[in-house]
């Protein structure tokens, strides 16, 4: 039974596609852009969560997908209308499936009132003269036991051989069809030969080799003429036509190249292994797909398979069924003379090379662990190859050498390798983007908004790290679009707006960052009242001028809020504060833009991989130490009379019109006792996660530089005030700061000086 | 008396879970060599690519269905003897008399067990070894 197991993992990741199917389609029908067959993929994917259901014996699933199911089958026949009030239910629906689904996967419980009262709006809708009653049985079975499948796919409750006629199965034999594809295996080739100027140059020439080629069997030759110009475009001396070959021979492929020997070269040749290419075969049967199928044979091809002796190679009724076309491809017209002027050779005669993927072949599936050795080690070889250029560098090596150049192009592969690996990890953003539709509805319900979400860019691909730290975020700026910025339906009227608000989510990537936007239309920040509330809770000084952004961005203090009452949505206290505490730990940036009573946009920009890091490299008492460049504001050097005491040590920088506070990296590091004077290095203005700032004294710059980042927990030990290694060009370990430790570790005062020394080791 | 391992099989069905389930079924009936398409275009490709004894097709796929699948299947000389039997959603009279028209060799209803499927393989081959 292990492989079942296995199957229903399968399934349940294949039903979070399913949902995810069911979900877009039934946003495109309340937006309208449905075409036929949305409904009709919609059915198939709510049939297919039940068929697979069904086969694991997950019982209130398929109940419940059936009655869903039916309600789409009547909608798909047309024999209830499509309205967006049933578009809405339909919706609905499908979150309580996606309950039923993560129920059925042991994840969270189902609500069984609700999927009861659920089933009979459905049945209602289908149904609307059928009596209520019929809810009852979906609460029959809440539970979801491991049922062993007895049977394979749906249960629909219907009779197997409920067909009001008898079936006769028509039987085959295996040498029948031995006997057919032969033809197909052995002995038909298709020969594709487009010459070029060349050919005719030698002289050469194409009627030659055909009858060479008719040497090796029957042929059939069509020309394809279409890349013909017309006559007075014509160069003479040019080659415009390809020349498609049937042959049946049985001295294989090497006897045909043999003909072309002396072409070589000089033509474009492609030998295939049986009939003409799939394409036209496709094609044509779009021709015959679009007639209605014969139905005056409908009573009678019933009937004769049964009279039909047990071996008849083919069923009788395939003959039997007129086609409304005839089918050029498959038996080539031999009457065509081999010149004639409109072959009826397609233009596309080159895709003789059938690709076939095989089950599975078009997606690998690897192990995700895989993946990441591969990045570590791509990033010891983005680090190695530094190294061997800095060293090359130290040996005065010239630029222009061979040996200067040869690395030239290793780094320009190695950078590609990096970011082809990276590549593979990359995740379109749309597993984050499709639970939010679903929230959208949530919330708007839970405030009496109304709002409609649009998503744009969610196949914009991000590293699988950054993905799974995405969400949080999202769902947070979307709540607050929806609860803070976009007004009810009856102040939307008022205002002259559509009573729907729509809120957009996008995701695109800019300058090497992945950048996340949630815009509403809604009314937009009131600054004065933002303003006023930041002043009464002390966050800033009444007297400060700020400008509208920065006003805007006051909303991600900590301790703001601007809800007149706490809501079930926004909670308590958790506001924006925690999200951009959160982004910056990522190395992200959050910011917010407003126009009144036109809606706000909060964007946010993430680094596309935590694999690597934007650093400022510096020196710190001879140490190296790399900064993430995400935190740092701006560097300067400063001015004896910038600089204050505060307190028996500590001292504090005049920044205009702040202080902020002069943090000694050596001395916090216990790299060295005593601090150097500040002016005699370099500050780097840091803001922290919290927004609080401080200055940061380095003793030289080094420049900026990307960085692998390595875990210094699993290489080593945690260590405060450090977040990560990396490895530098020149070989040596660098530890990467954690800002935010650095700042606490200063509140707290300086450690104890037993404290072991922390070297970055050789 | 065919050998179930002797018999190759492509198994099309727009859904990867039924694929699956479907090719278990056929290995504990004895099929060896079992191939899976998503769908009647691939399907098609796939065929034309390297021929089959036995195609097991669901109805409703996306692209090109089952039915369509047949049709192309039967007027295409070389694969036209491909044994086909058809895996129903629902024993839906009006479809089966279609697929009846274009020449299926059998039918199968969604549930099914592995014994079920079996039987139907049989009708068509010969009791299998």
């Amino acid at each position: 039974m292990d492989e079942l197991e296995a199957i229903k993992v399968t399934f349940f990741q294949e039903c979070e596609e399913l949902l995810a199917d069911l979900e877009g389609g039934l946003l495109a029908m309340q937006d309208g852009n449905d075409d036929g067959d949305t409904v009709n993929a919609v059915f198939r994917a709510v049939h297919s969560i039940k068929g697979g259901a069904g086969a694991f014996g997950l019982e209130p699933l398929v109940r419940f997908a059936h009655v869903f199911e039916t309600l789409l089958d009547a909608l798909r026949s047309n024999e209830i209308p499509g309205t967006p009030d049933l578009t809405a239910l339909l919706l609905r629906a499908s979150d309580v499936l996606a309950d039923h689904v993560s129920a059925a996967r042991g994840l969270g419980v189902v609500d069984m009132d609700v999927s009861a009262a659920m089933a009979a709006e459905l049945k209602i809708a289908t149904d609307p003269n059928a009596a209520p009653a019929a809810a009852a049985p979906v609460a029959e079975a809440p539970q979801y036991v491991d049922a062993a499948p007895i049977v394979i796919g749906a249960d629909d409750g219907m009779d197997d051989d409920d067909l009001g006629f008898d079936f006769q199965p028509m039987t085959i034999t295996l040498d029948a069809q031995a006997a057919d594809a032969a033809v197909l295996d052995g002995d038909v080739w298709t020969v594709s030969i487009r010459p070029k100027s060349d050919l005719y140059r030698k002289a050469n020439e194409t009627a030659l080799l055909l009858r060479e080629l008719s040497r090796l069997g029957p042929i059939q030759a069509t020309l394809d003429d279409s890349a013909l110009p017309a006559l007075e475009f014509i160069d003479p001396e040019a080659a415009y036509v390809t020349w498609s070959v049937r042959v049946e021979t049985e001295q294989g492929e090497e006897a045909i190249r043999e003909v072309f020997e002396f072409v070589d070269g000089d033509c474009d040749l492609e030998i295939t292994r049986g009939e003409a290419p799939v394409a036209d075969v496709l094609a044509s049967l779009l021709d015959i797909a679009a007639p209605a199928p014969a139905p005056e044979a409908a009573p009678v091809a019933v009937e004769i398979p049964a009279e039909a002796p047990p071996v008849s190679a083919v069923g009788p009724a395939a003959e039997a069924a007129p086609l409304a076309a005839p089918m050029p491809v498959s038996a080539p017209a031999p009457a065509a003379p081999p010149v004639a002027a409109n072959a009826p050779a397609p233009a596309a005669a080159k895709p003789a090379q059938i690709d076939v993927p095989g089950p599975g072949q078009s997606v690998i599936r690897v192990d995700p662990e895989r993946i990441d050795r591969l990045i570590d080690l791509v990033g010891e070889l983005v680090i190695n190859q530094a190294m061997l250029a800095q060293r090359v560098g130290e040996y005065g090596i010239a630029p222009s050498s061979n040996l200067a150049m040869g690395l030239d192009e290793l780094e320009q592969l190695t950078r590609e390798i990096q970011d082809s690996v990276m590549a593979i990890r990359a995740q379109p953003v749309k597993s984050v983007f499709q639970r939010m539709p679903r929230l959208v509805r949530e919330v708007a319900n839970m405030t009496g908004k109304q709002a409609r979400l649009v998503m744009d860019g969610e196949n914009t691909e991000v590293d699988k790290t950054v993905i799974e730290r995405l969400s949080d975020p999202i769902t947070h700026m979307l709540r607050n679009a929806i609860d803070h910025g976009l007004e009810s339906p009856e102040e939307r009227k008022a205002a002259g707006k559509n009573p729907e608000g729509v809120v957009r989510l996008a995701a695109l990537h800019r300058s090497g960052r992945i950048v996340i936007e949630v815009q509403d239309d809604g009314k937009g920040i009131n600054r004065e009242r933002v303003h006023s509330i930041a002043v009464k809770k002390g966050l800033i000084s009444p007297d400060l001028t700020l400008t509208d952004e920065e006003i805007d961005n006051l909303i991600f203090l900590p301790g703001f809020s601007t809800a007149d009452k706490i809501s079930d949505v926004s909670g308590r206290g958790v506001g924006m504060d925690v999200v951009k505490r959160s982004v910056q730990a990522l190395g992200g940036r959050i910011s917010i833009t407003s126009r009144p009573g036109l809606g706000s946009t909060f964007t946010l920009s993430l680094p596309l991989t935590l694999a690597v890091l934007d650093g400022m490299v510096v020196d710190v008492a001879g140490e190296t130490l790399v900064i993430p460049l995400a935190c740092i504001v701006e560097s300067l050097r400063p001015k004896a009379e910038e600089i204050r005491p505060l307190g028996p040590v500590g001292s504090v920088l005049a920044v205009r019109d702040s202080f902020v506070p002069l943090i000694d990296v050596g001395l916090t590091l216990n790299y060295r006792d005593r601090s150097p004077p500040p002016t005699e290095g370099v500050v780097l203005l840091v803001e922290g996660e919290d927004g609080s700032r401080a200055a940061l004294v380095a003793d030289a710059i080094h420049g900026q530089r990307q960085v692998v980042i390595k875990s210094l927990e699993q290489n080593y030990q945690q260590v405060e005030g450090v977040a990560a290694a990396t490895i530098l060009g020149d070989g040596r370990v660098a530890l990467i700061l954690d800002v935010d430790a650095v700042i606490n570790l200063r509140r707290r005062g300086p450690p104890p000086p037993s404290d072991p020394t922390l070297i970055a080791a050789e | 008396m065919p050998q179930a391992s002797s018999i190759s099989v492509l198994v099309v069905d727009d859904q990867l879970t039924m694929r699956a389930l479907i090719r278990n079924a056929l290995q504990q009936i004895g099929f060896k060599d079992i191939r899976e398409a998503p769908d009647g275009e691939e399907a098609l490709k796939n065929l034309l690519a390297k021929p089959a004894n036995l195609v097991i097709s669901d109805f409703n796929m996306p692209k090109m269905d089952g039915l369509a699948l047949l049709r192309a299947v039967r007027s295409h000389p070389p694969i036209r003897q491909t044994a086909f039997v058809m895996l129903t959603g629902r024993a839906d009279r009006e479809l089966v008399q279609r697929a009846v028209q274009f020449g299926v060799n059998n039918y199968c209803v969604k549930p099914f067990t592995v014994q079920g499927l079996k039987e139907k393989i049989e009708q068509v081959f010969g009791q299998l070894t």
